[in-house]
């Protein structure tokens, strides 16, 4: 009878502790894995993007087969979402419900991120570093999502100020993709200006289904620009500036982050980027002005490793080893590195406060720095602030022209 | 008026490429009754064997571009033989998901064989040079369009008006039972029409690859190319060609002169006007079935 008690009550202590132990543990974490969800578009017409969902998943199991983090290896959970929000919503509920994310890396698109926004932030599911630069993500705050790209109204701010300072331009137009996107870009190339005494010369927006850019050119010449930012798709900006060779007119083309692919970009415009200049946030050191840089053959010890150890081993047959799919590493950076510091203590709390540590992180992309959450401060959650300029040479190389420049954050409006 | 004249000449260049996919659409709709939407499909996918036979193959562009259109045309003929022929007692909207199937097949298909990211066709004709006309000018890719467009034009009239084989396709769009009994093989005459709309439409988008390629280029050369059939009446070929070169010059004047921002939708509201003002379309004869 005795004995019967004991076990009873042996039976009832392991279920306590193993329930106070379950309770405890967080949800993605076991004691040999980490569950990471991730969308990107595989089809439809964003999906040249989805190559970030690849490059982040090669870059995990580089990390695995060295051994995971403190011996647990990351599992990425990615879909397809087609860029299509309502497809992202489902997809994450689904693996968030279902499966049980620990937390969520990148995510290409603002419209795609915005949908989920919510969603993740009201679980209280670490985001980090959405692959788009929205002010969406930062302003405001949310203690749970950390932003690494930087602002696209930065790109503007420093092409416009080394159009005119370095190369003398005195009419500075700008081509928009007529979204969250392309207006931000307008409204930092307006605030730069203004800061000159200047206006733009013109600003045309373009629809993301335009493929017909005759009337956009005609109304940028009509405007005799003699420097054009770009701020529309990669296939976009080959269309424009082909469109423009064709029409004789022959800016100075700059363009921003989205765009420095130059490989790829020199092929789709059949070697016409060359000249062309673009802002970039990582992948190269810029420290040496005027240095030629190779995107195929990374200089960067980091990324060198990631090519050779990550995109050679386990990329796909035929992936092909672009920017795209370079900073589908780049952005899972801080959030290996908050992993890692947590221990063998994974938890979102964790996570969360180690990225708040973190203090001029140098992984491939700029430096990168968190503060404390502060729900009036969108710098707390804002990590990468500033980007460099490179002009595309012959072969698709780059040309380095201006070190790291911080930009200026300008505050959403609200009404 | 440089100017003007400038933005007509572009709303005519980029109106060749909707008259293409016009045509191609109407001559299916004119054997087949039905608005076929997998007409951009049924020439993305030769569009991209013609850059495999060139890029994987190495074969020349005189071997690559004749490959297409073969392709385009067995393509075509394909689809009508094993999938549209097959449709039990079909009705309008039976028809149309059937092609909107297609077309998702298709897309699907040259997205996974060839992935998602943009080239450009190795072209003889570069897209970025162009000729210049009194201060106005056209790209060479744009004037070759124009007369491709033509010439195909051209063709196609008299194929239909003095070739045995056009005068029966006529004839069986017209009355399928009385060229039956004819003796006229209406099937075959049928799956002929999906094979030229195919090789027309393929046309137009090999003179649009140099430019860009990716899986979605067809689809809005498509929708206009529709949009200018209907405004041209649908069943009526010079009609679509009409209609399409409408839909590109209006297209382009109204980005010039009210607003850049709307240019890519103005198109439908054309549609929407021609089918309240005039339902049959502009050129269409108005043909009553008599019951």
């Amino acid at each position: 009878m005795k004995m019967k008690r004991f076990l009873v009550g042996l039976a009832a202590l392991v279920l306590v502790f193993g329930m106070a132990f379950a309770a405890g543990a967080e949800q993605g974490v076991t004691d040999t894995e980490i569950h990471i969800g991730q969308w990107g578009p595989q089809t439809g017409p964003a999906a040249p993007w989805g190559a970030v969902s690849r490059g982040t998943d090669a870059y995990f199991k580089m990390i695995n087969a060295e051994g995971g983090i403190n011996g647990r290896k990351l599992v990425l959970h990615y879909f397809d979402d087609a860029y299509n929000p309502a497809k992202t919503m489902a997809g994450v509920k689904q693996l968030q419900e279902g499966e049980g994310m620990f937390a969520w890396v990148s995510g290409v698109g603002t419209a795609p991120g915005l949908a989920v926004k919510n969603y993740l932030m009201e679980r209280k599911i670490p985001w980090i570093c959405p692959s788009a630069g929205s002010r969406h993500w930062v302003d405001p705050p949310s203690k749970y999502l950390f932003a690494a790209y930087p602002m696209y109204f930065g790109d503007a701010q420093v092409l416009c100020r080394y159009a005119i300072d370095k190369l003398g331009k005195k009419r500075i137009a700008i081509a928009y993709q007529n979204d969250d996107y392309g207006k931000q870009g307008l409204e930092g190339a307006e605030k730069e200006l203004a800061k000159k005494g200047m206006k733009l010369a013109a600003q045309i927006p373009v629809a993301v289904t335009d493929k017909d850019m005759r009337p956009h050119i005609m109304a940028l010449k009509k405007a005799k620009a003699d420097a054009v930012l770009l701020f529309v798709t990669p296939g976009a900006v080959a269309r424009l500036i082909g469109t423009g060779k064709a029409m004789k007119f022959t800016p100075q083309w700059m363009t921003t982050t989205t765009c420095s692919d130059y490989p790829l970009m020199m092929a789709i415009t059949k070697g016409l980027y060359k000249g062309v200049i673009s802002a970039n946030f990582g992948l190269m050191d810029p420290s040496k002005v005027g240095a030629i840089k190779d995107l195929n053959n990374p200089e960067m010890p980091l990324l060198k490793k990631y090519k050779k150890d990550g995109y050679d081993k386990f990329a796909a047959k035929g992936e092909r080893w672009g920017m795209t799919y370079a900073v589908g590493f780049s952005y899972a950076e801080t959030l290996v590195e908050a992993l890692k510091r947590c221990g063998s203590n994974v938890t979102r709390e964790c996570v969360v406060k180690e990225l708040e540590k973190l203090q001029n992180f140098k992984g491939t992309m700029g430096n990168i720095s968190f503060k404390p959450f502060d729900p009036k401060d969108p710098m707390s959650r804002l990590g990468q602030k500033e980007v460099f300029l490179m002009q595309c040479m012959e072969g698709g190389k780059a040309k380095i022209l201006t070190d790291w420049v911080e930009t200026e954050y300008i505050p959403v409006k609200h009404k | 008026m440089i100017d003007f004249l400038q933005i007509l000449l572009s709303g005519i260049a980029v109106g060749s490429s909707y008259a293409l996919m016009g045509l191609g659409m109407v001559l299916i709709y004119k054997s087949s009754e039905v608005p076929n939407f997998v007409q951009g499909e049924m020439a993305l996918l030769p569009v991209f064997v013609a850059y495999m036979i060139l890029e994987t193959y190495g074969f020349p562009i005189y071997v690559a571009l004749p490959g297409a259109l073969i392709f385009a045309v067995l393509l075509g003929c394909f689809l009508e033989f094993a999938v549209i022929r097959r449709a039990k007692e079909p009705n309008v909207i039976g028809l149309i998901i059937i092609t909107i199937g297609l077309e998702m097949i298709l897309l699907g298909f040259v997205s996974w064989k060839f992935g998602a990211d943009q080239r450009s066709m190795p072209f003889p004709i570069s897209p970025y040079d162009s000729v210049e006309i009194g201060g106005i000018f056209i790209s060479s890719l744009d004037l070759l369009t124009l007369v491709v467009a033509l010439v195909l034009m051209l063709t196609l009239f008299l194929f239909f008006r003095f070739s045995k084989l056009g005068v029966a396709m006529k004839a069986t769009q017209q009355n399928e039972n009385a060229a039956r009994l004819m003796g006229i093989k209406t099937n075959r005459i049928r799956m002929m029409s999906w094979g030229i709309s195919s090789l027309v439409g393929t046309v137009a988008g090999l003179l649009i690859a140099p430019v860009i390629m990716e899986p979605y280029m067809m689809w809005d050369p498509m929708l206009k190319g529709f949009a200018g059939a209907v405004v041209g009446g649908m069943t009526s070929l010079p009609g679509a060609v009409f209609g399409a070169y409408i839909v590109g010059i209006v297209e382009h004047l109204f980005g010039g002169y009210v607003s850049m921002e709307f240019k890519s939708v103005v198109a439908f509201a054309v549609i929407v006007l021609v089918l309240c003002i005039k339902p049959s379309g502009l050129f269409a004869r108005h043909y009553v079935k008599k019951v």
